[in-house]
């Protein structure tokens, strides 16, 4: 709740230093109803350092994702890619040289996404990369609120759990509770297209009131020899 | 759209690439959460759908129709024809890929084998998908000389004279003798005697040691058959001796090994021709049993198997009848087998269902002892009896034709319980051996009692609802997908059953004197009870629970499980299999409908 007020103000701040008024409809109210799921991959993990190298959104209108309305780009980045990232999502700096650069790409990302609520598994990551190009075009951050799938699938398993449970909320494993068949991963698309997924179902029982079971496992011998 | 959208799936993969491309650029996902309605009755649909996760029932008003689960696809006939006739709830958390309908009707106009996929046409749906499902011959070479049917050896001593050799190969029809010479055994071979007269102008009267050869070529029991075929090809051999422990004990040819591999029902007619007494008959029908699974290793159709085995069996019982049967009884007797073994959709054996009509009476004792006799025989050939007592063995099977007319006609009019089951099978009986013109004169007078009596043929007709728990099959079914009780549906009782007994109580009705199911579907679609496409799915459909009951019996035979032959478990089954067990299970409600409507069976 106290994120949801300051990411409010932060938006009305960054309303008045938009630079270019032609995207004011950022901050107009989403009138869709309809969320996007994202998913950047990126030369690595340091933000300041590393590039985006591909962006996919799928919107998401009540119960249907719509993979027919998709948004998906490569992008050339200006630094040079780090090997250990290129092993993670074996696109190769002569893939992402295809790519456009993140200048053009981004204008068409915005009119994408508008002023929908954006989701995805550790989707403030995602954001906090935007931004950083984001900031620089237009002096401002992205305003649109966040649903990270993690929070909601935490909240469903393991709110109000006893303390010392064990959790667990590594992508793999959320998808196997939810049962959503698993695509390769770290490919931006098929990444938006699991969390868009996962948030479906997420978001359905929360509205049915259903909780995750939680497993009871007895502590295995190895947890304690670290 | 999504790469994982899995295109190999039927029917799918008949699209070319570029159709596949059009397809995924156009695909949204759907969630859909317990207790939702995805299509409803009466609706059409804007989709096709395809599970990628969870269970999505089919329910007709109150009744479960079937379950769908992942990769299955509905609903194309609601797409392709019109309004959907059932609804479709999810019942559980469903994603499904949601195909836009206008996207799919264009891939039907374009791709004709997709297209078959979406007309309801169980048999062209059918015919499209080519067999796939072949087992190698791998497993044959890897199985142990012993297991293959060789022939015994036949020893002569060295001093036989070279006619002599012949008359016995000739008697013993087989064509090789192992010759004793001393302490030396060596071979001789009908190729050896023709070479000894016509080119080395031996006389008749030569000693057979002089023509045969003692470097013998064998191979032990117990090694594998492609040690044998490795023998042969090495040694340029047709036929290797076996060794046993205390000898040689037989001899392998080339075509024993053909006909492990590919099977050899043309053998066997001669095999029966043979046989000197009822044990002779035994191996014949082992072989006979043996035959179905090579038949259907091969690919062949499941008609074609049943019809092959039907004869064959028919071969064996009359042989059987001619060997036990006194000169009284085979004078005036008409043999006859009913039910499956008449209709010839019999593959894997079943239990015996067989009957003798008399001219007039005979003794009593050669009757009974004829009785006994001929079941016994059969039942340690490995023929089951009759649970239901339809056997030769029963003095109601097997009496003169006047007094079982009598009988008949108290089947038809007392309400007892066994009567119709009793007048179906009998409708289902061919004459084997003997005189045909009784079952002829029994049959005609059993139709001319039944036909018109609309009474008696609603009686009749009810059995098609003995088991009318097709739906129910499907229902546990269904509940056993979410992880209550068993997935397990009965082809017998909810696919075969059902379309037989309709066909044959129709064909009664129109006096109808074919005795093959497919065969009375004709004549009746050509009298106008019901259409040709009808008629075409029925068929198709019967032919479809035939085939993958045959595949269960199989199984069941594997396993030694013999009360689970006609049992599938629909988690076993392909996507595919489900979907056409799902399409012939509707044709038979189809059918069920016509005969319940054409007898008022509804007000019993």
């Amino acid at each position: 709740m106290r994120s949801e007020i300051l990411r409010r103000s932060r938006a009305l701040f960054d309303r008045m230093l938009l630079a270019d008024n032609a995207y004011a409809f950022l901050f107009e109210p989403d009138e869709t109803g309809e969320v996007v799921s994202l998913d950047c991959e990126t030369s690595g993990f340091n933000i300041l350092a590393d590039d985006v190298i591909s962006i996919a959104a799928i919107k998401i209108r009540g119960n249907r994702i719509l993979t027919s309305e998709t948004f998906r780009a490569l992008i050339r980045p200006g630094a040079a890619m780090d090997v250990s990232a290129i092993k993670v999502h074996q696109l190769r700096e002569a893939d992402v040289k295809l790519g456009r650069t993140i200048r053009e790409v981004m204008p068409e990302f915005l009119r994408f996404i508008g002023s929908r609520p954006l989701v995805g598994y550790w989707v403030s990551f995602d954001v906090r990369m935007i931004n950083k190009y984001l900031f620089g075009m237009l002096n401002i951050n992205l305003p649109n609120r966040q649903y990270d799938v993690s929070e909601l699938y935490y909240e469903r398993k393991y709110g109000k759990a006893p303390p010392g449970t064990e959790i667990d909320l590594r992508y793999a494993a959320i998808a196997e509770d939810l049962s959503v068949p698993m695509l390769p991963q770290h490919d931006a698309f098929n990444d938006a297209l699991v969390a868009a997924q996962m948030y479906v179902i997420l978001r359905d029982m929360q509205k049915r009131n259903v909780r995750i079971p939680r497993q009871r496992t007895a502590p295995r011998a190895g947890d304690f020899s670290v | 759209m999504p790469q994982a959208f899995d295109a190999q799936n039927p029917p799918f993969d008949r699209l070319s690439h570029d159709e596949i491309g059009t397809l995924r650029a156009a695909i949204d996902i759907g969630y859909f959460p317990p207790g939702e309605t995805v299509i409803a009755a009466g609706q059409r649909s804007e989709h096709l759908h395809v599970v990628i996760k969870g269970r999505v029932a089919e329910r007709d008003g109150d009744t479960l129709e079937s379950g769908l689960g992942p990769k299955d696809t509905f609903d194309a006939r609601s797409l392709v024809h019109g309004p959907a006739g059932t609804t479709f709830v999810a019942a559980e958390e469903t994603l499904c890929y949601l195909l836009p309908k206008a996207v799919v009707l264009d891939l039907i106009g374009r791709n004709p084998g997709f297209a078959a996929f979406f007309y309801s046409e169980i048999s062209r749906k059918l015919r499209s998908y080519e067999r796939r499902d072949h087992e190698g011959v791998d497993s044959t070479l890897r199985a142990h000389v012993r297991e293959v049917r060789f022939r015994p050896a036949v020893f002569v001593d060295g001093s036989t004279t070279l006619h002599d050799a012949g008359q016995i190969m000739q008697d013993r029809n087989n064509n090789t003798l192992f010759v004793r010479d001393g302490d030396r055994v060596g071979i001789v071979t009908g190729a050896n005697l023709a070479k000894a007269f016509v080119v080395d102008r031996k006389p008749l009267e030569a000693p057979v040691r002089e023509v045969c050869h003692f470097e013998v070529v064998s191979i032990g029991l117990d090694d594998f058959v492609f040690a044998a075929v490795i023998a042969m090809t090495r040694h340029n051999k047709r036929r290797l001796a076996i060794r046993g422990e205390g000898g040689y004990v037989g001899v392998l040819e080339d075509i024993d090994i053909l006909g492990l591999v590919a099977g050899n029902p043309q053998l066997i007619p001669g095999q029966i021709e043979q046989a000197r007494a009822p044990a002779d008959l035994k191996s014949c029908a082992l072989d006979i049993q043996s035959q179905v699974e090579r038949l259907h290793r091969q690919g062949a159709r499941v008609e074609v198997i049943a019809e092959i085995t039907s004869d064959l069996n028919r071969r064996l019982f009359a042989k059987l009848f001619d060997m036990i049967a006194p000169p009284s009884i085979r004078e005036n007797g008409c043999l006859m087998v009913m039910g499956s073994e008449g209709r010839g959709e019999q593959t894997v054996r079943t239990d015996q269902d067989n009957g003798l009509l008399l001219a007039r009476p005979v003794p009593e004792e050669d009757l009974a002892a004829f009785r006994t006799a001929f079941s016994g025989a059969l039942e340690s050939f490995g023929f089951p009896p009759c649970p239901g007592d339809v056997m030769v063995k029963n003095p109601r099977w097997s009496q003169p034709a006047d007094d079982f007319l009598v009988q008949v006609e108290g089947w038809i009019r007392s309400p007892a319980e066994d009567g119709p089951m009793n007048l179906g099978i009998f409708f289902d009986a061919v004459s084997v051996t003997g005189h045909p013109e009784l079952l002829d004169r029994a049959k005609t007078a059993m139709i001319d009692m039944m036909r018109g009596e609309t009474a008696y043929l609603a009686r009749f007709a009810r059995a098609i609802d003995l088991f009318a728990g097709a739906s129910a099959g499907m229902l546990t079914s269904f509940m056993a997908s979410v992880g209550v009780g068993s997935d397990e549906i009965d082809v017998k009782k909810s696919g075969t059953f059902p379309i037989v007994h309709g066909v044959r109580t129709l064909a009664i009705d129109q006096g109808i004197r074919e005795v093959s199911t497919a065969r009375r579907i004709d004549a009746l679609a050509e009298a106008g009870l019901f259409g040709a496409d009808l008629g075409r799915e029925l068929s198709s459909a019967l032919s479809y629970f035939m085939e993958i009951r045959l595949r269960a019996q199989l199984a069941a035979i594997a396993t030694g499980r013999r009360e689970r032959e006609s049992i599938v478990r629909l988690g076993e089954l392909t996507t595919r299999d489900r979907d056409l067990l799902r399409d012939a299970l509707r044709v038979v409600k189809r059918f069920r409908e016509i005969v319940r409507n054409r007898y008022h069976l509804s007000v019993f």
